[in-house]
């Protein structure tokens, strides 16, 4: 109102003043017309700037401003200016860009940018004022302001103009990114979720910026932000967003809780699928085949079936593996072509009919196909039976397959396993030794074997044949009981770490427990010992046994000051005497 | 077994013996140069020795601040035990360390009785943390948590150390209402603070965290050592000063600030600054011109740098030596509600500890009053230099050389010094 009154009074001076620059401009504007289609000077200005020749390259950019180039050609200016430490030499033909074009954006933007870096707020507050005033109703100019305020790290301000647009617009709608990015600058977790589940709802692109913003959220308020996104009704790309945020936080198995239950779709389906391409990445199978799957429900195609399939096999569930690939029965897939079949499909079917304890079907379909397969896949394939048939108990057939291989497989790591499952230490020790395996059971295997001097171990061979049947309860007991006999020497204390860590694994601690504590006791030399104690403290301190937790953790310090575990021990201690912030 | 193989493993026995018990003049060493592996652990050592009636020696400016203890099996297993690097010394090398800082800009302190540590501080969780609380609970150093109810009441008679750090003793809450005063989480701060001064038998907040600052200058006057950081330094000033001021704003306390505040300051009864000018304007998150960063204001904000800590002469200025040992003498700035001190607030009597060089504001701060002593030391978390709200608390596991935390528990130890009558 008053500002309204003040130009009525200076209006006549005004328009005087304005009458010649205006003038001027229409000359201007002839000349531009006339340059228009010549971009010359704007290219040659980008070579100049990128040869980091600023000084020459500023006239070009300034002369390409008359062409049609004009926004990329201020863009160019405002650049090299900022290099050569000369922005406010660009205010002068920003006031005379926004004279030409008051609608055009960027020249807006850069003006505020340029007034800010300068630091004259007076300016930039009156240029911002005429924005809102020449373009009533249209949010930008707040949501550019706000944009500069939060990039300061001035929430307050920004706070500010956000509320004045809200008055003035009526509504903030329009400005949902600022509050939520403003928000989550100022703490405010669960409010900043909410502006940017608003946000999402119209600009599915800002996923990434959402994730970006909301990650520092403290582990207290994660559970807002979840319910903010998981409300109704359903938006990908918020459960998108969440399932980013949990991936991030660590829970990727919550992410997957976010996607699961959305409608199937177009948009659904790529959530499932970027979800999923992520957990095969970091080989969270079980992951990655539930969000394949889902996929599966939008639209069916050869590749996501078997992609799908290959993630349930890797997931140790071959169920699921074969009732998406089905060797044979009305819903097999039509294979048109069996060399394919055989590189894709066949193999996985094969290996699933293995593992669930189905090795003649699996031989009889790997026969089927046989021609078509490489003698390295026809080898790693008859492998996988073989161990399909020591999953059934049948070791002569076991054998029996591999010596289908040639004399390559008695010398395979197959063979080797065979060797073990069998007690004969002496012919797994040479064939494991050259294994190509990398796998964390060879390891155990290896490192178990080596400290037995003995040249058979049934027991011990009893307890990996458990642990190859999926039996973890089973083999844990065996190896324990392979512990208690003489033959196996040095390694009575490995035997009872692994018995220990299968119990643990099976979220049995009573009993992992006890075999820690013995190892600690009765093998108190050996290198289990600090590995056993300082597992035996965290399961304490996870059952809420805090003072133990403290004094087994001092135990290992004391006791075994050389361990490459005692720094681990040590931080385990001062969490358990809540010395340090808890990261959970 | 053979006899000769029976004595070899008794003559082995008897040495190891020998090499394990130590000798009755040994002492540990507690190195706080760089072969310090915890150097805030380290603190914990030595306030806990005190704590159990052992006594030991702050070695100034002698390899980072050494300290020195008697050499017990307890004291090798808890050093052990929290990593802290500890040298075993007979009486010849401990002959040498001491001709070495006889002869140098070093001293040997006594230390004798640990202080007891109160730490002012509401009992509700906040969104944000306390530097020396996080240093406090990392080194093992037991402290109690005492707030407006336990001041009241006359607690602070109690102990001889106490800390404050993010309290705005003007009693305006630092003035989150301007962001937060939607927050869950001041709304409950505002009501509980209500309660307590309805509670205690005061009109409003302001009038109850002007008394608390009250009694807490009167603490230092009757010989209590204080430790401030962040808000808390620049807003017990304001209060003490403005004791009877009005200089909280309407939404607060009902009444707009005293126009007249800034004249009718009484800076006799404060502790460091003089002349300071108030923030008028509730609306600007400033409170003052004490604080020379301004971080949380728009247009006033100034950039972080580096501070230096002062090196004093150990003999002469042994209070100040204690509070600037340290393994680094250039510390990395961090922010707080109160970053730094203006100089030109300061009172001549004022010792800088630190400061930015060249720059108008200085860091760290030490002085005394009446028979205590207070410290001051800007800024909110020394590993954190942004430390926003709701931000997660600091690990200090990940930060046990920090030289910034190290001033924090230089405060802890010094009251513990014996004081001891000035060379000349």
């Amino acid at each position: 109102m008053v500002r309204g009154a003040w130009c009525v009074a200076r209006g006549p001076l005004l328009l005087v003043l304005l009458c010649a620059p205006r003038d001027a401009l229409h000359a201007q504007r002839d000349t531009v017309n006339a340059q228009q289609p010549d971009t010359t000077a704007f290219y040659k200005a980008l070579e100049l700037e990128s040869a980091g020749k600023y000084k020459e390259a500023a006239p070009l950019f300034r002369m390409a401003l008359n062409t049609t180039s004009a926004v990329s050609a201020l863009l160019g200016l405002e650049r090299v200016y900022a290099e050569l430490g000369w922005s406010d030499s660009l205010l002068a033909p920003l006031d005379m860009l926004i004279r030409r074009s008051p609608r055009e954006n960027v020249y807006r933007s850069v003006q505020l940018r340029t007034l800010q870096s300068l630091g004259r707020d007076d300016k930039l507050h009156a240029a911002i004022d005429r924005w809102i005033a020449e373009v009533p109703g249209d949010p930008t100019p707040y949501r550019e302001y706000s944009r500069l305020l939060l990039q300061r790290g001035l929430t307050a301000s920004a706070d500010s103009v956000i509320r004045q647009a809200r008055q003035r617009l009526g509504s903030s709608n329009d400005l949902q990114l600022e509050i939520a990015q403003l928000r989550a600058a100022m703490g405010l977790w669960e409010e900043s979720a909410q502006a940017w589940r608003l946000a999402l709802a119209t600009s599915p692109y800002l996923e990434q910026a959402a994730i970006y913003a909301l990650t520092p959220t403290p582990p207290a308020t994660r559970s807002a932000i979840r319910q903010v996104f998981l409300a109704a009704p359903i938006d990908v790309a918020s459960r998108r967003a969440l399932a980013g945020l949990e991936v991030g936080w660590g829970a990727p198995s919550e992410g997957w809780l976010a996607l699961k239950d959305l409608p199937p779709d177009s948009m659904s389906a790529a959530a499932w699928t970027d979800f999923a391409t992520r957990a095969e990445a970091e080989e969270r199978w079980p992951l990655a085949r539930d969000a394949l799957v889902a996929a599966l429900r939008w639209r069916r195609t050869p590749e996501a079936t078997l992609r799908a399939a290959n993630a349930a096999l890797r997931a140790a569930d071959p169920g699921t593996a074969l009732v998406l690939l089905p060797p044979e029965g009305p819903n097999a897939p039509v294979v048109t072509d069996s060399a394919r079949a055989a590189r894709t499909t066949v193999p996985i079917q094969a290996r699933a009919l293995a593992m669930v304890g189905r090795p003649a079907a699996a031989e009889r379909l790997v026969a089927r196909y046989d021609r078509f397969f490489t003698p390295g896949a026809r080898t790693a394939l008859t492998r996988a039976i073989a161990l399909g048939w020591v999953r059934t108990g049948d070791m002569a057939r076991a054998r029996a397959s591999l010596s289908t291989t040639g004399t390559e497989g008695d010398s395979s790591d197959a063979a080797g396993w065979l060797a073990l499952y069998e007690g004969n230490l002496r012919t797994a020790r040479v064939l494991l030794r050259t294994s190509a395996e990398t796998t964390p059971e060879l390891a155990t295997a290896l490192a178990i074997i080596a400290r037995i001097h003995a040249d058979s171990a049934p027991a011990l061979g009893r307890a990996f044949l458990m642990l190859a049947r999926n039996d973890s309860a089973g083999a844990a007991t065996a190896f324990v009981e392979a512990a208690d006999r003489q033959a196996v020497g040095e390694a009575t204390s490995i035997l009872l770490a692994t018995g220990a860590q299968l119990r643990a694994a099976l979220h049995d601690d009573t009993q992992a427990i006890t075999l820690w504590r013995r190892i600690v006791e009765q093998e108190s030399t050996t290198p289990e010992a600090p590995s056993a104690e300082l597992e035996w403290a965290r399961a304490l301190r996870r059952h809420g046994d805090a003072p133990a937790a403290v004094a087994r953790l001092e135990h290992l310090i004391l006791t075994y000051p050389q361990s490459a575990l005692v720094p681990q021990a040590r931080r385990e201690l001062d969490l358990a005497r809540a010395g340090i912030p808890g990261t959970t | 077994m053979s006899k000769v193989s029976t004595l070899r493993r008794a003559v082995a026995a008897l040495l190891f013996v020998l090499a394990a018990a130590p000798a009755a003049a040994q002492r540990l060493l507690v190195p706080m140069d760089d072969a310090q592996q915890d150097h805030l652990k380290a603190y914990g050592i030595m306030y806990n020795a005190l704590k159990d009636g052992l006594s030991g020696e702050w070695l100034l400016n002698y390899r980072g601040g050494a300290f020195l203890l008697p050499d017990t099996p307890e004291l090798r297993k808890r050093a052990a035990l929290a990593g802290v690097t500890v040298e075993p010394m007979d009486d010849g090398q401990l002959g040498s360390i001491r001709a070495q800082i006889a002869n140098s800009n070093m001293d040997a302190v006594p230390l004798e009785k640990a202080p007891r540590i109160a730490v002012y501080s509401p009992p509700e969780a906040l969104p944000w943390d306390d530097a020396v609380t996080l240093a406090l609970k990392y080194a093992g150093i037991d402290y109690t948590r005492i707030y407006d109810d336990e001041v009241e009441h006359g607690d602070l008679s109690k102990y001889e150390w106490l800390h404050l750090h993010h309290e705005d003793f003007t009693g305006q809450l630092n003035k989150f209402y301007l962001t937060y005063r939607e927050a869950p989480w001041f709304i409950e701060l505002m009501q509980q603070n209500l309660q307590a001064a309805k509670r205690l038998g005061f009109a409003n907040i302001p009038a109850l965290k002007k008394d608390v600052a009250e009694k807490i200058r009167q603490f230092v006057e009757r010989g209590g050592f204080l430790f401030a950081m962040c808000g808390a330094t620049e807003t017990l000033e304001l209060a003490i000063a403005g004791h009877d001021v009005d200089l909280a704003g309407a939404y607060i306390d009902g009444t707009p600030m005293d126009d007249d505040a800034d004249r009718k300051m009484d800076w006799k009864r404060s502790f460091a600054f003089r002349d300071a000018h108030l923030e008028h304007s509730p609306f600007v998150n400033s409170m003052s011109d004490i604080d020379g960063h301004q971080v949380n204001v728009p247009g006033r904000r100034q950039p972080l740098g580096t501070f230096t800590l002062f090196n004093f002469s150990a003999k002469f200025d042994p209070v100040p030596s204690m509070l600037v040992q340290n393994h680094r003498a250039v510390v990395s700035d961090f922010y707080g509600v109160t970053t730094s001190f203006t100089r030109a607030v300061l009172k001549p009597s004022d010792v800088i500890l630190a400061e930015e060089p060249g720059a108008p504001w200085v860091k760290y701060l030490h002085g005394d009053y009446g028979k205590g002593t207070w410290t001051y030391y800007g800024g909110h978390d020394p590993e954190d230099p942004q430390h926003a709200i709701g931000n997660a608390p600091t690990d200090l596991s990940l930060h046990k050389n920090s030289p910034g935390y190290r001033l924090i528990l230089n405060n802890v130890l010094f009251p513990a010094a014996k004081k001891k009558p000035l060379k000349t």
